[in-house]
C-alpha cells in the first residue's frame, strides 16, 4: 500500500565508480648500524656488505596498488673518519634497478638527511615495485687506526617510506 | 527505472541487516494475535487462532543511523569522493550502525483452555538478526592510511558485530488473574542455524617516533571472531553439502538454547491501562560447526635492523623473513573451534494507556459489566484508545531506547486502526499506521513504519513493515 506509493530522488549508483580511495602508508625500512670498532677492525675498505631478501615492495598487494611514495634517509656519524654507503636495489635475478650513495664526513658531521620520491616526477616506481632484495656496502675511506673522541662512535642509517596506495 | 531503484536499496538495506526490532504499531494490538509474541500477558477474546502457516507473520525491518542511500548516491552534481569523505568517514561515528532483522512465523497458534482463564499460545519463527556498529578507526586507517598521524591510535576496538540465524519454538500461556490484571509467559526453545559475533575486541595499532629507526608502528590486538555454521554454509554454496543440512540446524540440529517471556496487563482503573513485557531472556549455547578466529599478542616494528657486529656473525639471516616470523610469533592469528555461548538481544516494552469513546463489546462473550472481577467474561473495549509506549533493546553497546506515541481506533469489530509517532536513534520523525482487518474468521493486518520517508525511501534511515493472515474463532456461531 505504502510502498506503491513511494518515491525515490534519482540515485546514479554509477558513482560508485568514481570513488577513488588512496590512503598513504608510513614505516620504517631499514636501521643499520656499526661501531667504529668494527670498522678498524675490517682488513679492507668494504667493512660491510651484504645481500638480502626485501620482499614487500614486490609483493603483489602492494606493487599493483602503488601509486608514489617517498623514501627518507638519515645518515648519521660519530666515528672518526669519513664513511660511504651504498644501497643497491636488486630485482629477482640480481640486476642492479638503482643505485642510492651516501658519503659523510667524519665527526663532526651534520646528519645527512635525503628524501627519493617514487613516481610522479620522481624515480620510477618500477623500481620500488621490482625490488626483492637490497645490497647493502659499506666504505671506510678515511684510515683504521683513529678513534673518535665521540662516546659510542657509530655509524648510523635510519629510513622510513611513505607511499600511496590505491584501494579503490 | 523507479521500481528498480526501490528494489537495490531494499536489498542493499536488507542485506545491511539493521536492526531495531522495535514493533510499536503491533504492541498492544489485541485484534491481532500476534500481539501475543511481543506481550505474552495481552487481554485477549480469541476462542481460538490459527495464523496461515508462512503468511500469518512477516516482518522486516531495516535501520541505519549513520547515513542513508541518498547520501552517497544522490544524483546531485557533487563529487562522490567529497560527499564519502564528509559523510561517511568523517561524518559517522562508532555509535552509528546498520542494523536489520526479519522475522517469518512458520506456525502459530492459539487456543482457550478448559479454564476460559487461560490462552495457550504456541508456534515456530525463523528469525534474523544483525547489528554491525560504524568501525571508524578501521575505515580511517583504510581511508587515509596512518601516514602524518604519529602516536593517533587507531582502535581496534571499533570493529563490533554480531548476527543469527535462528528458528525459535515457543509455547505461552496468558492467565487472566482478575478482571484487572493479566499475566503472560512464554519459554522459547532457539535452535541456532548462523551465527557470528564480534563484540569484545581490543587493542590499537599506532606509529611512533621509533627508538633506534625514524617509525615505529605497534600492533596491540586482543581481536576475537566468533562464529558456528558458517562451515555448513559454505559446504552448502560450494555444493560441498545440501540445503538440507542447514535446514537440519533449524530443527534442533545444530546450536541450542532457551529464553522466556513475561509481560503483563493491568487496569488501573476502568478506562487507564499500563502494559509491560520483556522478551528472549535466554541465551543459546554454540557448539556444533564453531569456527573462531583470533588475533591476539603485541608486536612493535622499526623496520629490518642490521645490527654489526652481529650482522657479519649471521651472514645468511634473511633479516625481512625473520621480521615476518617474529611479528607472526608475536601476534598470531589462529583459529579454533572452542563452543561458546550468546544472549539473544533482549527486549523491553512498557505502554500505558487511555481508553475513551463508544464502547465495543467482545466478540468472545456476552458484553461485561466490566466492574465485575474475575470470571470468563471478557472486558468491553473502547473505540479510541491513545497512550505512550518506551521500548529499550540490549545492544552490543549498551541498550537503545525507543518512545512512541500512539493513536488507536476502532470501527466495530470490524477493523482498527493504530498510528504511532516515534523517535529514536534512527529517526525523529518517525509515524506508522497498522490496520487490522475482520472479515468473518478471517484477520488481515498490514503495518508500516517511517511513512514520512517513503516520499524519498533512498533517503530514509529506517524501514519496516509487518503483515499477516489468521483465521480467529469467538466461540460462537
Amino acid at each position: 500500500m505504502f510502498m506503491g506509493n513511494s518515491c525515490v530522488e534519482e540515485q546514479d549508483f554509477g558513482q560508485y565508480n568514481e570513488l577513488s580511495v588512496i590512503p598513504q602508508f608510513e614505516s620504517s625500512i631499514i636501521y643499520i648500524e656499526a661501531t667504529e670498532e668494527i670498522i678498524n677492525l675490517a682488513t679492507s675498505a668494504a667493512f660491510y656488505t651484504q645481500d638480502f631478501d626485501f620482499n614487500p615492495f614486490s609483493e603483489n598487494v602492494f606493487a599493483d596498488r602503488v601509486v608514489d611514495g617517498v623514501i627518507t634517509y638519515e645518515l648519521e656519524n660519530t666515528t672518526s673518519k669519513p664513511l660511504q654507503i651504498i644501497l643497491e636495489f636488486l630485482d629477482e635475478a640480481d640486476t642492479i634497478l638503482d643505485t642510492e650513495t651516501f658519503f659523510i664526513d667524519e665527526t663532526p658531521s651534520a646528519v645527512l638527511k635525503r628524501d627519493v620520491a617514487y613516481g610522479n616526477t620522481g624515480k620510477s616506481l618500477d623500481i620500488i615495485t621490482n625490488t626483492s632484495k637490497i645490497r647493502v656496502t659499506a666504505n671506510n675511506l678515511g684510515d683504521t687506526s683513529s678513534i673518535s673522541s665521540q662516546q659510542e662512535p657509530l655509524i648510523v642509517l635510519k629510513s622510513s617510506g611513505k607511499f600511496s596506495v590505491r584501494i579503490k | 527505472m523507479r521500481i528498480n531503484n526501490i528494489f537495490l536499496i531494499l536489498v542493499l538495506g536488507v542485506c545491511n541487516f539493521v536492526t531495531s526490532q522495535n514493533k510499536q504499531i503491533l504492541y498492544d494490538f489485541s485484534e491481532i494475535p500476534q500481539s501475543l509474541i511481543v506481550n505474552p500477558g495481552t487481554e485477549t477474546d480469541f476462542q481460538w487462532y490459527s495464523g496461515v502457516p508462512l503468511l500469518s507473520g512477516i516482518s522486516f525491518q531495516a535501520g541505519s543511523s549513520g547515513i542513508s542511500v541518498n547520501d552517497v548516491f544522490a544524483n546531485d552534481g557533487l563529487d562522490i569522493n567529497d560527499k564519502f569523505r564528509d559523510r561517511v568517514i568523517n561524518g559517522m561515528n562508532t555509535k552509528d550502525d546498520l542494523s536489520g532483522n526479519y522475522q517469518i512465523e512458520l506456525i502459530n497458534a492459539g487456543y482457550r483452555g478448559k479454564n476460559p482463564d487461560n490462552f495457550y499460545s504456541f508456534g515456530i519463527y525463523n528469525e534474523g538478526d544483525a547489528i554491525g556498529y560504524w568501525f571508524q578507526d578501521y575505515a580511517l586507517l583504510g581511508y587515509e592510511g596512518n601516514a602524518d598521524k604519529l602516536n593517533k591510535r587507531f582502535d581496534l576496538g571499533d570493529l563490533k558485530t554480531r548476527g543469527e540465524i535462528l528458528n525459535v519454538f515457543h509455547f505461552g500461556v496468558s492467565k487472566k488473574i482478575d478482571n484487572k490484571l493479566t499475566l503472560g509467559l512464554r519459554g522459547k526453545l532457539y535452535s541456532g542455524i548462523l551465527d557470528f559475533t564480534s563484540t569484545k575486541n581490543k587493542g590499537y595499532f599506532v606509529t611512533n617516533e621509533g627508538q633506534n629507526n625514524l617509525l615505529a608502528n605497534t600492533l596491540n590486538a586482543d581481536i576475537e571472531l566468533k562464529s558456528s555454521g558458517f562451515v555448513v554454509f559454505d559446504d552448502v554454496t560450494r555444493k560441498d553439502g545440501s540445503v538440507g543440512d542447514l535446514v537440519k540446524r533449524g530443527f534442533f540440529g545444530g546450536d541450542l538454547g532457551v529464553g522466556v517471556d513475561f509481560g503483563f496487563t493491568y487496569h488501573l482503573n476502568e478506562q487507564t491501562v499500563v502494559t509491560a513485557s520483556i522478551l528472549d531472556l535466554g541465551f543459546i549455547y554454540h557448539s556444533t560447526d564453531v569456527l573462531n578466529y583470533t588475533l591476539k599478542g603485541d608486536a612493535r616494528v622499526e623496520g629490518v635492523e642490521i645490527i654489526l657486529p652481529d650482522a657479519i656473525n649471521n651472514g645468511n639471516t634473511d633479516f625481512w623473513q625473520d621480521l615476518i616470523d617474529e611479528v607472526e610469533e608475536l601476534v598470531p592469528f589462529e583459529d579454533n573451534n572452542k563452543s561458546y555461548i550468546t544472549y539473544r538481544p533482549t527486549k523491553l516494552y512498557g505502554s500505558l494507556r487511555y481508553n475513551f469513546g463508544e464502547q465495543i463489546g467482545s466478540k468472545g462473550s456476552l458484553d461485561c459489566n466490566c466492574n465485575v472481577s474475575g470470571g470468563s467474561s471478557y472486558r468491553t473495549k473502547y473505540a479510541n484508545n491513545v497512550g505512550g509506549q518506551l521500548y529499550v533493546i540490549n545492544r552490543p553497546r549498551g541498550p537503545q531506547a525507543a518512545l512512541s506515541a500512539f493513536y488507536l481506533r476502532r470501527f466495530g469489530n470490524v477493523m482498527a486502526i493504530k498510528t504511532a509517532y516515534t523517535i529514536d536513534k534512527y529517526s525523529l520523525t518517525n509515524v506508522g499506521l497498522g490496520v487490522s482487518m475482520q472479515a468473518g474468521p478471517v484477520n488481515l493486518y498490514f503495518m508500516a513504519d517511517n511513512l514520512l520517508a517513503y516520499q524519498n525511501i533512498a533517503a530514509s534511515n529506517y524501514a519496516s513493515f509487518q503483515l499477516g493472515i489468521n483465521i480467529i474463532s469467538w466461540g460462537k456461531n
